[in-house]
């Protein structure tokens, strides 16, 4: 593959200037250069080509002087990522520093993030869903939040280009309240899921089990290997089997020549014009060395995930913006959603002591939301719903065998006993005093102000996750586990890892931040397509619905362009 | 915490009255003799010695190599000195030093000294009253997890470092890297041994 041109000195105007490569702004990238615009990518952090800047990719826990295990230095490094429990020494590179980069928790929120080409398109759980009006009807219905200027129809052949494009593997239930995607051959179940899945779906009407929908291919797809099965996606995938801007869209954006990608670019702020109304381009702080550099641009996408595109917003002021571009509503930095984490139930189950299984599926269960999608499923302790993720495998931990000695390890050393579990993921309702705000007394390693979090959950996802608990218990036992344990960890806001919201689509400009095709209302040239758009948060994985947005406001930004309208 | 509360944790004071050493240690009267032919990076050689004595208990060479012929105590001495923080290290040289008091209060004798039959005695009472691991999902542990106290904790890392290591991992274990399919139910005599990986 041709390495990426970073070389963004000849040029300091372009066509249109993309912040960030994660998700959405790989994509925007892609389809941006696609059509013909030179397009320059700024990226806070380093460049990670595919498969060459993989350094973990095969490591064996014996290839880690510590196993896996992290320094003190380290973990200082990532005091606040280690948290979510899942960074070791095989990807801990690509977390970012929490030490260089604070921010103040007003109340407990994990705010994890990736600062390098890919951003967490590398990290990411590939979990794919569609939305549907159900989603996108909600807040209308009941009143919270604002409506959502777009429907199903208006999303759905951008749904079906980037499922084209991206491979998502899934099996078809023909299900209103989640529709089908164009799907590669599904994933298997194993045969605990399978026995779940008979029992649940004999003893609960309207309730369905369903292999993960995933963005991993499970046949060779647009020149990239299919999944090995070795579940270390998160070190990046030498295969390209899962998606990721690193392996999928941004090689395509570079095959056009259209593609600058400038590396440990911080965007600070995106330059307004007075006179002219609109963006000029972007200015950026050169993170190695402090040189700030402006880049000019007729379009601009700010793709920087949720809490940063929100945090460069209101850092980007002018005498027509005083409290933040785009900030005419007072909603930018508001309305900050994620989903409830862990909270479910797991169990153990006999039977199938002779079964094991070979290969590590990177991928679950999925049991699709069943409350609160019809008159007759409508709940009277919450609005909106929930779904489950989970999954069968043989785990127990060995230390609890309460022997130990010869015949202890003969027996550890057989697979061990076959378990269960489902965690929820509840829809959280957007709510205006759940915020982000500049904070100038906490600088970051650049002498830039940084982000105070202000969030909680409150009644309604409380009572969403108090159901998912009981329901979670119910179903496993019904199933036939025993041992069946009932959990909440009651994570704050930010372990979802789906922030959402914080400059909200809507077609008011009075009470949203931006309109139907994800432009900014009152400067139309500024696109944002990554979680900071969502107006309200449905209670499936949003990634999926992040690229096809995306996908749809590029040719829209491609087509005013041309009309000379932006 | 104080000493009574750590010695409850590890299950060295819940009936621990009563010393009357068995019959079978009666007859076995010599002491355990050990030298340590490593050198600790964080461990006292005393300290050391126990870990190794501890994981040879939990873990010894049968016709599959024990956790000392995996260097599994090295490995936890490595461990220690480079991942804990200051506060870590104190714990579990205090957790240490709790046990082994313990051991001399019953047997009259740290744990690496003790008869192979008082060492077992040692572990059942451990094993018999120290909390177990809650079980956990996507790298957390779920529920209210007690704390496991030091003998669960040392086992627990006993076995981490054993099936971590390159022995067991690529040839114990059964070893597949790059499985490429995924098979969902496939008869466990055509497997073996559990995953490494």
């Amino acid at each position: 593959m041709a390495n990426f041109n970073i070389d963004a000195k000849k040029d300091m105007t372009y066509d249109a200037i993309v912040i960030g490569s994660g998700i959405s702004g790989g994509w925007a990238a892609k389809e941006l250069c696609e059509k013909g615009l030179k397009t320059l990518v700024l990226e806070r952090g380093p460049i990670v080509e595919h498969v060459v800047d993989y350094p973990t990719m095969n490591w064996d826990p014996w290839d880690m002087e510590y196993r896996g295990g992290l320094t003190p230095e380290e973990k200082k490094k990532h005091y606040k990522n280690i948290r979510s429990g899942w960074v070791g020494k095989d990807t801990e590179h690509f977390w970012a520093d929490d030490a260089a980069n604070p921010y103040t928790e007003e109340k407990p929120f994990l705010w994890l993030r990736g600062h390098q080409m890919g951003g967490k398109s590398l990290l990411w759980g590939k979990q794919t869903y569609r939305w549907s009006d159900l989603d996108f009807e909600a807040n209308a219905k009941d009143g919270h939040g604002v409506d959502w200027p777009i429907r199903y129809k208006d999303i759905e052949p951008w749904y079906t280009y980037v499922e084209k494009f991206a491979g998502i593997s899934g099996e078809a239930l023909g299900l209103p309240q989640l529709p089908d995607s164009h799907f590669l051959p599904p994933m298997e179940l194993n045969c605990v899921e399978k026995h779940v899945k008979e029992r649940i779906e004999k003893n609960f009407e309207g309730r369905n089990l369903t292999i993960g929908r995933v963005a991993h291919l499970t046949q060779p797809h647009n020149g990239r290997g299919q999944c090995q099965n070795r579940n270390r996606c998160s070190r990046g995938c030498p295969y390209g089997a899962y998606f990721s801007s690193n392996a999928v869209t941004l090689p395509a954006a570079n095959a056009t020549g259209n593609l600058t990608i400038r590396p440990y670019s911080i965007a600070q702020e995106v330059i307004y014009d007075d006179t002219k109304g609109k963006a000029t381009g972007v200015r950026i702080i050169d993170a190695e060395t402090n040189e700030v550099i402006e880049y000019s641009s007729k379009i601009v996408f700010v793709n920087a995930s949720a809490l940063s595109t929100a945090h460069i917003l209101m850092n980007s002021t002018s005498n027509r913006f005083e409290n933040g571009l785009g900030n005419d509503s007072g909603e930018l930095g508001h309305n900050l959603m994620d989903h409830t984490y862990r909270v479910g139930a797991i169990g153990k189950i006999d039977g199938f002591e002779d079964k094991y299984y070979k290969g590590r599926r990177p991928n679950g269960i999925y049991i699709p939301r069943y409350v609160n999608i019809d008159e007759k499923t409508k709940s009277d302790k919450f609005v909106r719903g929930f779904g489950y993720q989970g999954g069968g495998y043989r785990g127990g931990n060995p230390a609890n065998v309460d022997t130990f000695g010869a015949d202890f390890k003969d027996n550890i050393l057989k697979p061990g006993q076959w378990e269960f579990f489902i965690t929820g993921f509840a829809e959280c309702l957007p709510y205006h005093d759940n915020k982000i705000s500049l904070n100038k007394e906490v600088l970051d390693k650049w002498g830039q102000p940084t982000l105070t979090i202000d969030a909680e959950f409150k009644e309604n996802e409380k009572a969403l996750n108090k159901q998912i608990q009981e329901d979670a218990v119910e179903m496993l036992e019904k199933s036939g586990l025993k041992e069946v344990m009932g959990f909440d960890k009651e994570h704050p806001p930010g372990y979802g890892v789906h922030e959402m919201g914080t400059a909200r689509m809507g077609r008011d400009p009075k009470t949203s931040v931006l309109n139907e095709f994800n432009q900014v209302h009152a400067a139309k040239n500024v696109f944002v397509t990554d979680g900071a758009c969502m107006t309200s948060s449905s209670c499936v994985n949003p990634s999926l619905t992040y690229m096809a947005l995306t996908a749809r406001a590029a040719d829209h930004a491609v087509n005013e362009s041309k009309k000379l309208n932006i | 915490m104080d000493r009574r509360k750590a010695l409850k944790k590890a299950g060295l004071l819940a009936g621990a009255t009563i010393a009357m050493p068995s019959m079978f240690s009666l007859l076995q009267s010599c002491k355990s003799e050990t030298r340590l032919d490593w050198q600790p990076e964080f461990f006292t050689e005393e300290e050391a010695k126990t870990i190794s004595a501890l994981i040879d208990t939990i873990l010894p060479a049968t016709d599959t190599p024990g956790g000392l012929d995996v260097k599994a105590d090295m490995f936890i001495d490595k461990v220690v000195a480079h991942t804990y923080d200051a506060e870590g290290q104190k714990y579990m040289r205090d957790a240490i030093a709790e046990f082994n008091q313990a051991c001399k209060e019953k047997y009259g004798a740290i744990f690496p000294e003790l008869s192979n039959s008082e060492k077992i005695e040692v572990l059942k009472d451990a094993e018999a009253n120290s909390p177990k691991f809650n079980p956990g999902i996507w790298g957390t542990s779920v529920g209210e997890q007690e704390p496991v106290g030091f003998y669960r904790s040392m086992k627990s890392m006993a076995i981490w470092a054993y099936f971590t290591s390159e022995e067991i991992g690529e040839n114990v274990l059964s070893y597949d890297p790059i499985p490429g399919t995924y098979e969902p139910c496939k008869p466990l005599s055509e497997v073996g041994n559990r995953w490494s990986l």
